[in-house]
């Protein structure tokens, strides 16, 4: 037990040196998110949502925070594992006697590092560039929204890497799948409202805007979202059966 | 270079039962056999190589050796342990290079042999293993900056890492160029200095030749012939070629050809094919002696060739098996 922990420790580390030598991945994951918070973000100064005192950058922020959670944990881990599978990496650690839990753990450590990583530098700016800070009674909801959202969206980021076909289409695959979502979830924008019924009641089945209106709770006081945690959790529970069902070792 | 082998110095107790063991080994995909009861025996400290056309068989073979599947039938015994319910112990103790496995795409050289000697409980040491395959100078590289031949000697770095008893090597050097083909030649040969009980599969046949102790033919499913490179060769009935500049007076038919001998003269070259080289031999050498011959001019011995023979046995149906 021990001697496992003590290797998915190490394999955590050499994912996270990886991680930075990867100027893409790491773009991708940290500046984009956060280029999207100040440009956005920027737009929204001095704006309320329509009838309250709740100003646009309380909910944006929360909103980009969950968005950095998707795109490391789903779209980061999702399509390194479908790389790994195609470039026949997981298949050489069956070669070896590293116990696959382990291998797996190390992968998760390191995706759980990035997380934590660009929550605190979002948080942190949106804090400093627009005052938009979590209310200290939220921070049990925003610790629970990030754990919860890391685990349901690693899930499903090992379920979609299991459909990938191959090393080239991993990444786009990854984030076209997410992004139209996290669009009419009005992740980017804090008034989005347009959406026709039908959309509206669909988008309410995804998990995206669940974890984004989870994260919103700890910035701004919003009635228990029973619903948002009860998504996260059945799409949890989809992806591990999709996972247990389709994950491979190799192609 | 002296090509010591350490079996001596291995423990009686493994010199007794074989490395790898083999008996009756049957293989199907659906309604496909691959394989239909293949026996031999690995020997501590040896090289021995499966040789045979695409397609054989000698993939499946390597991976139910590993404990990557389930055979249909027969037995398979690695260093005492049955791959497929022990594949665990197995690791621990013996080390594989699989056909066409990637890295990890930004690790670096000495960075992942590191991280490959975690996972063992005895590693070799770092140094060791950088100066085995040759890639000390480029131990800082990134894996991807690797061109193949390197890539391919550090697959080796890392199934050695855990210094392992008995290392698995699917056909090592395919499409490589001669320069990579040579070098990676060279660390196997450095492995088998070691000691390492070697098995390795090939469709090149001087690859085998220079490799190997011993050799098995697989072809559709089953081991034709098995035994040292010579021992292939004769056993596939191929008869030894004994030439020699035609006498001068033989050629003038001053002198009788030799008795017992199938001795054909064609104009200046005179040749025979012989199944037992040394009578024969001693046979053309009396004649020559009782002719006032002197030695006979040009005397050459070729003995049968392993492409003779695996040609003989694979040439007329083996591609398309």
């Amino acid at each position: 037990m021990t001697r496992s922990l003590r290797l998915a420790g190490r394999q955590a580390l050499l994912e996270q040196r990886s991680f930075w030598r990867s100027t893409e991945y790491a773009l991708f994951t940290f500046v984009f998110p956060l280029m999207i918070l100040l440009l956005i973000g920027a737009a929204n100064v001095g704006s309320y949502l329509p009838g309250t005192d709740v100003k646009n950058t309380t909910v944006f922020v929360p909103s980009i925070l969950a968005f950095g959670v998707i795109v490391a944990a789903y779209v980061n881990l999702g399509s390194k594992m479908a790389v790994l599978r195609h470039d026949g990496v997981l298949k050489r650690i069956r070669t070896t006697p590293l116990p696959s839990a382990a291998y797996l753990g190390g992968l998760l450590a390191s995706t759980v590092a990035t997380v934590i990583l660009i929550t605190a530098c979002t948080g942190l700016i949106g804090w400093l560039a627009f005052g938009a800070g979590p209310r200290s009674a939220g921070l049990p909801a925003l610790a629970a929204g990030l754990i919860l959202g890391i685990v349901c969206f690693a899930t499903l980021g090992l379920a979609i890497s299991s459909v990938i076909t191959s090393a080239e289409s991993a990444g786009p695959i990854a984030f076209a799948s997410f992004l139209p979502i996290a669009i009419i979830s009005g992740v980017f924008d804090p008034t989005f409202s347009g959406l026709p019924g039908w959309l509206s009641r669909l988008v309410t089945a995804f998990p995206v805007r669940a974890l984004a209106q989870l994260l919103q709770g700890a910035y701004a006081v919003r009635p228990f979202p029973a619903w948002d945690l009860a998504n996260l959790a059945l799409w949890t529970a989809a992806g591990a059966g999709f996972v247990a069902w389709r994950f491979r070792w190799h192609t | 270079m002296a090509d010591t082998r350490v079996i001596d110095e291995a423990p009686p107790a493994v010199i007794d039962s074989p490395a790898v063991q083999v008996r009756g080994l049957r293989m199907s995909y659906g309604s496909t056999e691959v394989l239909r009861g293949v026996d031999f025996d690995v020997r501590y400290g040896e090289v021995f190589c499966l040789l045979g056309p695409n397609g054989a068989g000698k993939t499946t073979t390597l991976e139910l050796l590993e404990g990557f599947r389930r055979p249909t039938g027969g037995t398979v015994r690695v260093l005492g342990l049955n791959p497929s319910t022990q594949a665990t112990k197995l690791r621990d103790r013996a080390g594989m290079v699989l056909q066409e496995c990637g890295f990890p795409r930004q690790a670096r050289v000495a960075e992942l042999i590191n991280i490959w000697r975690g996972y063992y409980p005895n590693p070799r040491p770092l140094g060791e293993l950088l100066e085995l395959v040759e890639l000390t100078e480029v131990r800082g590289n990134q894996v991807r900056k690797l061109s193949a031949g390197q890539r391919r000697r550090l697959d080796f770095a890392l199934a050695l890492a855990g210094d392992p008893d008995l290392v698995f090597l699917d056909e090592p050097t395919t499409g490589f160029d001669p320069e990579a083909r040579r070098r990676c030649w060279a660390a196997i040969e450095n492995l088998r200095r070691l000691g390492t009980t070697i098995v390795l599969t090939t469709h090149y046949l001087d690859e085998a030749e220079r490799l190997a102790d011993r050799i098995a033919i697989l072809r559709a499913g089953r081991i034709e012939l098995a035994g040292t490179a010579h021992e292939v060769a004769a056993h596939a009935g191929l008869a030894t070629r004994i030439c020699f500049t035609t006498p001068s007076a033989l050629r003038r038919g001053q002198i009788a050809l030799p008795e017992g001998v199938d001795l054909a003269v064609r104009g200046p070259l005179s040749v025979c094919h012989t199944d037992n080289a040394a009578m024969t031999l001693r046979t053309l050498l009396d004649w020559a002696v009782d002719n006032y011959l002197g030695d006979l001019d040009g005397l050459t011995v070729t003995a049968p060739s392993l492409e003779d023979s695996y040609l003989q046995l694979t040439g007329a149906d083996g591609d398309h098996q």
